[in-house]
């Protein structure tokens, strides 16, 4: 970030706590209220009305490597935050288990620890879902969520992680992570030593395609240039998507790409599209489009082909892991700052990383487990999980013996050897200039 | 003069001041503030990651996003302008049927117009997408007919984005229409004819002069909004049609380039504006005080 935007904020009125306690406590003298009713005036400039639209300069410098003594998310101010047994956890749509208009899980978590969730699906996209809470933490106030749910592969994480927006999570609660969590996800890259994260779930972006058309795919992403399938390739709009699928098709790994990587990969997709290759560049309606049979090969993500596939209408369609990696990401479970009951949130993000509990998310949900030993339970149910399994069951019609074999769900040693991470800026300049060189080719004219 | 008539001469100057208010108020609040906001935006400078904005009276950003996008603004005035047309040839019989031949269930058949408005924009535009699937209901038996190639897609095209916009702004075109020739006193029909003029000099010199403002008013309400739609080409366009709503959105949420994309929108806006008030000029304000 520029100097200029990282220096402390030069006092707006607007922000300042004791102008809206003026404003809006009646029991105030009228000399504080005259006094408060000029300060609202001064900040009617422009500053004023841009910081109301939540437009203002940042307020925050990056965070220090370690939370000091008795800041938030030190082993101090853990000890002495309490349950308040409600969570707000805001998630992603059709994430987590349901049943008959319920997540049992959820239920079971409540039964077991007297905390009540209220769980929402607000997050359809990173960077919207990140501009409606920025304007909260900014002004150091509780976003309304005490669990979010953000993609390692999309900038918003690092910008929570780095601007000190996430609350350092409490490592004395985190039992089930650390005894069942799998290596997937314990100490990933985007988040060493899990200072700030856990994972919920993974999942990778491949390729999908159409076996009746398509009986020879081979094993490359070569697949989405062939001149045979021109107009019927599906590719993302989603500039990261796009960009490191171009980078694995000129024989770069994403993560430790340069610049100049980046404009050869730009380069490739120009080419493909001006070839007539693409038929168009989709957001997550890819997986129709898939099915109409619009295209027959697309990017795709793991877990849209494995759902598919339980629909005997679609079962041609099959997911190819390419020899030049998969793409693989993973959405991770954070405390945003000022969060009002940190406490219930460890609770119940840990509580997830019990194999049985996740054995039940996973039944439903079909992306990859970040609790190997969910496959276990789901050979072999035991406890609440049997009964949980036994109740869904007739809504998926899958055996769970499916899931647990499935190696999109529990990732077989040459799956895990396949995954490629993605590119991690190191400076919103890097971010702009991915940009400018992969958005054009999606909108094009 | 009483201490009362004075007050009842001060409440009849403040009178239409204080009815004009909650329009005011609304204006002001809900649009030359936000305008504001937006063109003060095109001069900053954005931090993506912390939607930070300082002023930098960066006029440049207006040429360069022009230079970057112009082929996006002329995609956007064809498939507009195209669209338009559609709708206006269109939903002129329709209105005009309705407004000579309605009869008692003239209120019936206008509601029958905005029936598909009950249901949600994307929703559909997206069934669009499914009736116009290469191997759907429709394409799908044509090509089991041998009536189409096998190659045949309307997806993913120019035109399929333009019949998306026309069926989407249909009733935005038929509504001033209906009004407009709804208003035309029959008798002046029965004198044409009593004039000797045929059907077709009926309808030419006097329906149609006499629906002038209503065909304008139709234009600018379909014209305007198609402009700068941004879902249409999304879900049913392909590689190279993309509009200038589709640039802003990505500017804005993908990008988090909050000046290239306010400066885009105001581009936008400068180019309705002129185009209304090219209306103004050539019709009078009048018109448009009677149809929008």
């Amino acid at each position: 970030m520029s100097d200029k935007e990282g220096r402390p904020d030069q006092g707006s009125p607007m922000t300042d706590p004791a102008v809206w306690r003026g404003l809006t406590q009646p029991r105030v003298s009228r000399r504080q209220l005259v006094a408060s009713a000029g300060a609202g005036a001064g900040a009617l400039g422009l500053s004023g009305f841009l910081a109301a639209c939540g437009v203002k300069g940042a307020t925050t410098t990056k965070s220090s490597a370690a939370p000091a003594k008795g800041a938030v998310g030190s082993a101090e101010w853990w000890s002495k935050q309490k349950l308040h047994h409600t969570v707000n956890f805001a998630n992603w749509p059709y994430y987590i288990d349901v049943l008959k208009g319920k997540h049992p899980t959820l239920e079971y978590f409540t039964q077991k620890t007297g905390i009540q969730v209220t769980y929402t699906e607000p997050i359809s996209d990173n960077l919207p879902f990140y501009a409606k809470i920025r304007p909260s933490l900014q002004a150091k106030q509780y976003t309304g969520f005490d669990v979010i749910v953000m993609t390692n592969n999309s900038p918003p994480l690092g910008y929570l992680i780095d601007y000190g927006w996430l609350t350092p999570l409490d490592r004395s609660m985190m039992v089930n992570f650390d005894k069942y969590a799998g290596p997937l996800v314990k100490n990933p890259s985007w988040d060493p030593g899990n200072k700030y994260t856990m994972a919920w779930q993974s999942g990778w972006t491949a390729i999908g395609y159409n076996s009746k058309v398509i009986k020879n795919p081979g094993d490359s992403v070569g697949l989405l240039f062939d001149k045979k399938y021109a107009g019927k390739v599906g590719m993302m709009a989603d500039p990261q998507e796009l960009g490191s699928l171009g980078l694995l098709a000129v024989g770069v790994e994403p993560a430790t790409s340069t610049e100049s990587d980046w404009a050869k990969a730009a380069k490739k997709l120009q080419q493909q599209k001006s070839d007539g290759i693409v038929r168009a560049y989709y957001d997550q309606d890819y997986i129709n489009h898939l099915k109409n049979g619009d295209t027959v090969v697309s990017q795709a993500w793991s877990g849209d082909i494995f759902q598919a596939d339980l629909n005997s209408k679609y079962r041609d369609l099959k997911l190819l892991i390419p020899v030049e990696g998969g793409m693989s990401w993973t959405d991770n479970m954070c405390i945003p700052m000022y969060a009002h009951n940190p406490k219930d949130a460890m609770a119940v993000m840990d509580f997830y990383y019990d194999p049985q509990v996740q054995a039940v998310v996973e039944y439903y949900d079909d992306y990859v487990c970040p609790v190997p030993q969910a496959k276990n339970v789901l050979l072999n149910p035991t406890g609440w999980a049997k009964s949980a399994l036994h109740d869904m069951q007739p809504e998926i019609g899958l055996p769970t013996s499916t899931t647990a074999d499935a190696p999109t769900v529990f990732p077989t040693v040459q799956y895990v050897k396949d995954s490629r991470p993605y590119y991690q800026y190191k400076s919103p300049e890097e971010l702009a200039a991915w940009n400018k060189l992969f958005l054009p080719i999606t909108q094009g004219s | 003069m009483t201490e009362v008539r004075r007050r009842a001469r001060l409440g009849k100057v403040l009178a239409p001041y204080l009815l004009s208010l909650p329009a005011g108020l609304w204006l002001v609040v809900l649009f030359l503030v936000p305008l504001f906001v937006m063109l003060s935006l095109s001069l900053d400078t954005c931090n993506p990651a912390t939607g930070g904005c300082a002023v930098s009276w960066n006029w440049a950003e207006f040429p360069q996003q022009i230079s970057l996008y112009h082929s996006q603004f002329i995609t956007s005035f064809y498939f507009a302008g195209a669209a338009t047309l559609i709708d206006l040839l269109v939903s002129f019989p329709i209105a005009y049927w309705i407004a000579f031949y309605g009869g008692a269930k003239k209120n019936f058949f206008l509601l029958m117009l905005l029936v598909p408005f009950f249901v949600s924009f994307v929703i559909r535009t997206v069934v669009w997408e499914f009736i116009l699937s290469d191997q759907g209901f429709f394409l799908g038996s044509l090509k089991h007919a041998h009536l189409l190639p096998q190659s045949f897609h309307a997806l993913a095209t120019g035109y399929a984005v333009v019949a998306g916009l026309a069926y989407n702004y249909l009733p935005f075109t038929a509504l001033p229409l209906y009004v407009a020739i709804e208003r035309i006193d029959k008798r002046v029909l029965d004198a044409a004819y009593d004039l000797y003029a045929t059907r077709r000099d009926a309808f030419l010199r006097v329906i149609l002069p006499l629906t002038v403002p209503g065909l304008f008013a139709a234009f600018l309400l379909t014209f305007i909004p198609a402009l700068g739609d941004y879902i249409n080409q999304q879900i049913l366009g392909g590689t190279n049609d993309t509009m200038i709503g589709t640039v802003i959105q990505n500017s804005f949420l993908t990008s988090g380039d909050y000046a290239g994309a306010s400066a885009l929108s105001a581009t936008l806006l400068a180019i309705a504006l002129l185009g209304i008030f090219a209306y103004a000029r050539l019709l009078g304000s009048r018109t448009i005080e009677e149809y929008l």
